[in-house]
Formats: structure tokens, sequence, C-alpha cells
């Protein structure tokens, strides 16, 4: 039977994962149990085969090969035969400090889908290789399932015809493109069609596959919200200029959404009054932190909530002046003993009651809170004796306080981060407010 | 993993709360679902922290505070796991305005049972401006709620689908199916009456029906309105029927009590005042969740 001969493999497997203590026999016995009665997921039944028998199925080596489309999150020991359609990389700060990873995207006949590549070192990922992914995980991060290759995963590279080529997901603007709002564009939107003013731009060079080519790059506005923009041919833009944009494409940067548009994109310019004022534009947009994480980020968002927590980590620290990474016990991770660089950040939770955010206040505004200099900090941490009393001068000044803060707004698979250009502790009169509210309510 | 929101919930919507849904899986978090719909897994209230004692042991304590606002009292326990918030709670004096954030718990003594607490991750001691700011944002989360529970009753059939057209997001149209299935047709007017009424709390001009003027040193306790004189007298029936009511030692059954108190003609806020003022006096207390005993 095919199914038998499929199922051998699992069957050692699931063996080996036991220690031989329980019978091949048994093992297949139950796992057609598992398959044909109760009709759970292969991947499920050897799990609880496994557990069943006090066995870690961590221990399981053997995943089941699936398509892109099939998988789902929560799948351990994911086995795939899959194109890399893109890499990147970036840092990370984990618990052990930062770290360099790999993320981008890959895929196979049926779909694309986002991949993290936690230990690249000894993994091989080029773009366009065919290769066989085994043990890897996924996960589910804003409504969309992800491949995580932690330490266990393996990767192999493969024959180039096993798969065709993956187009990106990016198609060349064709048919009348989508109209948005500045506010309503999300990750891997094609062929947008938009009106913002230009807020700022400047040129940059960069190079693209070694070759080196002019950006312009700024940011654009309009009733909606701000958005990051660049533009990878001239057209000419100038601040203060009302575009009507046909064309463009949206890429995100820790989950902010950019708008990208280049040659195929069609640039018109509008009469000045055609939006409101730049000064009006360039307001910072109140937001939710409910629609901050439905977007995955914002340029230049306003938050109103109470800050309930003031993480470890706040008050004065010390970094390390070669790479400034935060020092624990006078030691940097990479650079060993050396003498710290002191400095003052708070680490807090700011939540309003639709969704949570960290928010990271620098050493200018921790000093504006304290009402304190860092140099008086530094002198209150010595007669003290102990660093701490920093941070616990901000937990009492800060905790359960509204405040209203603005700044740009990241998402990773923590949430969302602002880092916080300007705060405020927010005074509000409450009796106006709960009058308005009342006589709304009684018509 | 996404951190869960704190809501800002009145403990007279959050004390109405029999149904407990989630945990379904082996880490998946559990939520206490209101009878407006809201899915509360964490929650931060403002007010006025009226008692706390060591309902435990001096080896094992267990600091159990009432925390009151304008709609009724947070029931709150912290014990040797939440070592901050029981540390903060023991050195409380009351009555003081008190932040808390932390877990929505429930206790079930018996099937049909259903009492409603908080366990602290956070506990503070803050200003009557930050209780008033607390107030309104828990008005306009309760606004948010009444209108969309308008919009679910108005609908037929009720579905999860219908509530996401409408643009209400997957987790308020999951919240308002489940209250809708397990409590039926809520009394929107109710709810309505009480957002009014916390409204009227924060504002000066309401507070005229009080018949003597307020003392100068206004006393910053949230059930702090002008007692009617025939209290004592409904106190003293009150503590008659606790001990009535206490017939095997474990002292009388909330539920009992409110039966009782009714038949005596003793509305469920009065009794409920009544209540708190002997437990203020320490007359009475709760020797576990649910039932008072004479001292």
């Amino acid at each position: 039977m095919d199914m038998k001969d499929e199922l051998e493999p699992h069957v050692r497997d699931i063996v080996r994962a036991l220690g031989g203590k329980v019978s091949e026999q048994e093992v297949e016995r139950e796992l057609g149990n598992y398959l044909n009665v109760y009709r759970v997921s292969l991947d499920t039944a050897k799990r609880s085969i496994v557990k069943k028998h006090g066995g870690n199925p961590a221990d399981l080596s053997l995943g089941v090969t699936k398509t892109v489309r099939d998988l789902v999150p929560g799948e351990q020991n994911v086995n795939l035969l899959a194109r890399i359609v893109s890499v990147n990389e970036k840092e990370v700060e984990t618990e052990g400090g930062s770290k360099a990873i790999r993320y981008g995207f890959l895929g196979d006949g049926t779909g694309t889908i986002p991949y993290t590549a936690w230990n690249p070192d000894g993994v091989e990922l080029a773009k366009g290789d065919v290769v066989r992914i085994q043990n890897a995980y996924t996960k589910e991060f804003k409504g969309r399932v992800e491949v995580h290759l932690g330490a266990r995963a393996v990767v192999t590279k493969e024959d180039d015809a096993l798969l065709p080529a993956v187009e990106p997901s990016r198609a060349a603007p064709a048919g009348p493109a989508t109209a948005a709002k500045v506010g309503e564009l999300r990750e891997r939107m094609g062929n947008v069609a938009l009106t913002a003013r230009v807020l700022s731009v400047e040129a940059r060079e960069v190079k693209v596959d070694g070759e080196a080519k002019t950006v312009y790059s700024g940011v654009l506005a309009d009733e909606s919200g701000k958005v990051q923009f660049s533009a990878w041919k001239d057209f000419g833009l100038a601040e203060g200029d009302v575009l009507r944009i046909e064309g463009g494409y949206v890429k995100s940067w820790r989950g902010i959404p950019q708008l990208s548009f280049d040659e195929r994109a069609t640039v018109t310019k509008l009469a000045a009054d055609a939006l409101p004022p730049r000064e009006a534009l360039a307001q910072s947009p109140r937001m939710w932190i409910e629609d901050l994480a439905e977007r995955g980020g914002a340029v230049d968002a306003t938050v109103r909530g109470i800050l309930i927590d003031v993480k470890d980590g706040s008050g004065l620290i010390y970094r390390c002046p070669e790479c400034r990474r935060v020092l624990r016990k006078n030691t940097c991770r990479i650079h060993g003993e050396v003498q710290g660089l002191a400095d003052l950040r708070v680490k807090a939770v700011v939540d309003d009651g639709s969704g949570a955010l960290t928010a990271v206040f620098g050493k200018d505004l921790t000093e504006l809170l304290l009402e304190k200099t860092i140099d008086e900090c530094i002198a209150q941490a010595k007669e003290a004796m102990d660093q701490e009393v920093v941070r616990d001068e901000l937990a009492d000044l800060l905790i359960a306080q509204p405040v209203e803060i603005r700044g740009n707004v990241t998402s990773d698979d923590y949430g969302l981060m602002m880092i916080v250009d300007s705060a405020r502790i927010l005074k509000v009169d409450v009796q106006e407010e709960a009058r308005a509210m009342l006589e709304e309510l009684e018509g | 993993m996404i951190r869960e929101v704190a809501w800002r919930l009145f403990a007279g919507e959050y004390n109405e709360s029999r149904l407990e849904a989630g945990g379904g899986g082996d880490r998946a978090p559990t939520y206490v679902v209101t009878p407006l719909g809201a899915r509360v897994n964490r929650l931060f209230a403002v007010g006025v922290l009226t008692d706390v004692e060591n309902v435990g042991t001096d080896g094992q304590p267990m600091w159990r505070a009432r925390v009151s606002d304008p709609t009724g009292t947070f029931h709150v326990y912290a014990g040797q796991y939440q070592p901050e918030a029981a540390t903060m709670l023991s050195k409380i004096k009351p009555p003081a305005f008190t932040a808390i954030m932390g877990k929505s718990r429930t206790y079930t003594p018996d099937p049909g049972t259903v009492y409603t607490s908080i366990r602290p991750e956070m506990v503070k001691v803050v200003d009557a401006y930050v209780r008033d700011y607390w107030i309104l944002e828990a008005c306009r989360s309760l606004k948010q709620r009444l209108a969309a529970m308008r919009e679910a009753q108005a609908m037929d059939p009720l579905t999860k689908d219908g509530l996401v057209a409408l643009g209400y997001s997957e987790d308020v149209a999951d919240g308002i199916v489940a209250a809708t299935t397990h409590y039926g047709k809520v009394d929107l007017p109710r709810y309505g009456s009480l957002l009014a009424e916390a409204l009227r709390y924060l504002l000066p001009e309401y507070r005229a029906f009080v018949e003597e003027p307020a003392p100068a040193a206004r006393t910053p306790n949230a059930v702090a309105r002008e007692k009617p004189k025939a209290a004592d007298d409904v106190e003293d029936k009150v503590m008659a029927l606790v001990g009535e009511l206490d017939k095997d030692g474990k002292g009388a059954p909330w539920d009992a009590l409110l039966a009782a108190a009714a038949k005596a003609g003793i509305a469920k806020e009065a009794l409920e005042e009544a209540v708190n003022e002997l437990l203020d006096k320490g007359l009475i207390y709760e020797p576990i969740l649910g039932r008072m005993k004479k001292i």
C-alpha cells in the first residue's frame, strides 16, 4: 500500500525519537489510529504519540514536505522545497544582545511566504536558488504565516529545474491603478494611485547590484497621514509640490509602509491648493494603537495612552564606547570589559485601551521628564550606591500617568515600538470632555 | 506574542460577567467576556482603595483589596506570585486613589455562580486627576461597546461575518457574538444609564443633590455621597441578615443575602452600600469571596 510506504519513514522517526522503547508495530498501529480515526495532521499525530510515551517531540527529525499554500501557523518540523525570492539582512535585539539575521521571501508553485533565518551562518541562502528546507517551523505574524529557520533547520541546495521561477510579487503597472489615501497604504500593495504633498525630498546616491543610482527620497503626506517615499527616477520633485502618482508600489521597513515609484509610474504635478497647506499636513496625526498594529507602523504618529510599565534597562545605563551596546557589569558582550559611557533612557509600555506599544525615550527626553541632567543622575546613583534609583524614580513619576507621545512606529515579532521624538504628561479638561460626551448621549 | 491590551472597564460591567472563554491551546490566554462583549484578559482600573487586608496567613499572605469606581467595586487579590503588587497593596493606607493593572480572574464556588476579580501586576497610588481621566476613558470604552451592541441587536441573524462587514474588528465581533450567545439580549438602557451616571460623577453641577453642603475637604472616597438618614437602619437590617444566613459558619452567601434583602425591601444598591459600610467599619468581613461573616 502506498500509504504504508509513505508512513514508514515517519514510523521509524517516532521509534527513534522514543529511543526504541516502543515497537514499530505498536507505533504503526497508533499512527494509523490518529490519522484514520481521529484524522489529525501527520505532524500532530507524530508529536502526540511521542509525548504520550514520555518522549520529547523535539527529538523528531523527519518533517512532512509541504507546499507553501498548505502551511498553517504553529507547525513544527516543516520540510519545504522552495525557491529563495529575496534575501535581506538585519540586526535584531534579542535577549542575548544584538544578532544578524536574514529574512525575505521564498516560494514554490503555490505561493510565496516570508521567512526568517535566525542562524544564517551555517545556512546557504542565495537569491534565486532552489533549496530543500528541513525542520523549519511556522508562526503567525499580523495574520500571515511565516517560515522560521531556527537552530535545527537544515538547508540544502537543489537542482534549479525542480521548481518554476517565482515571479516577484510586484507586478508591473497594468490597467488602472488602485486609488488609496496615504493612511491606507499597506505592505506589498502594487500599482497604487494617490495624491499627496511633498513635505521633504533629498537626492541620495545608492548602489543597486553594483550600479550607482540616484534615489530621491523624503516624506509625502495627505490628510490621512505621512509616508516615506523613494523615487527611482528624477521627476523634478520639490518640497511643497502636490503630486498625483499612479503606478507606485509599497514596501515596508520594519513594518512601516513605504511608497516607491520608478520610470513605470506616472507623476503629475497638481495645483498647490489641491491639498491642505504644508503646515497643516506636517501635523502628526493622532492614532489608535490598534490601527497602528493593523498598518504595521507609521511615520510621525501621535498616541495618547497610559504609561503602564517602565521596563528593566530603563534609567541610568552604561554603553560600550565601541559599539554602543548596553553593558552588563561593565562588560560588553563583544568588546569585553570597557570603560562605559553613561546614558539615560526609558523603555516603557504605553497602552491606550485599544492596544499597547513599547515606547523608547532617549537621553534628552528622559532628562526633560526627570527635570534632571544625566550628571545629576550619576551623582544620585553614586550616593545611593545603586544605579536602579534612577529607574525607580522614573517608575514613580510615570507609571499610571496619561501621556501623549509622538514619533515613528515600527513593528517586529514582539509588537509595536515607538522611538519617541516628543512627549508630555497629558493634562486634559476632564469636566469639559465629560460634559460633551453627556450632551451627545442625552441628545 | 503580542501583548494583551489593558481594558478600561467599570466594575459595574466587569462584575456582571459570568462567562470565561479561550484557553483552548496550551498557552492560549483566557478571557472574561462581559455582557457587552469585551473580551478581557488584562484590565486597568483606577478607583478608591477602601480596604485592604491579609486574608491568607503570615507565612503565605494573600492581600485582598477593594477598589471602588462610580459603578461598583473591584476585588483585587495578590499573593506570593505577585510579590511586588502584594507588597504595594500591603503598604497602602485606605482610602487612597489607586491604579491597578492586572489579569482578569473568575472564581466559581458552585455551578452558576461566578465572581470576578483582578490579579494585579501593577499597583500604584495616584491622584484625583488620574482617577478622573480613567473614568473618562472607561466611559469612552463603554460608549463604543454600547454602540456596537446596539448595531448587533438590530441584526437578524447576528453573525460574526455580518459584524465584520459593518467594520468591526474580528476581536470585537467575536466578543459580541460570544456575549449574545451566553447572556441573551443585553439590557442596553441599563448600561446607558450606567454610562450617564459615570459621566455625571465627573461634573460638579450634578453634585447639587447633596442635601448638606459638602465639607470643604471632601473625603476622596468614590462612594462618599451623602448617606441618607435611613442608611443606618438598612445597615442594622443587613447586619442581622448576615447573622441569620450564616448557617454553616462559613459566612452568609451573597446570593442568599441578595434575595433576603430584596424580600425586606432593600434594593441591591442599598445592600451593596450597606455591606461596604459594614466592611469599612470592621463589623463584617469576607472570609472567602462571596461570603459575608460577622466579626
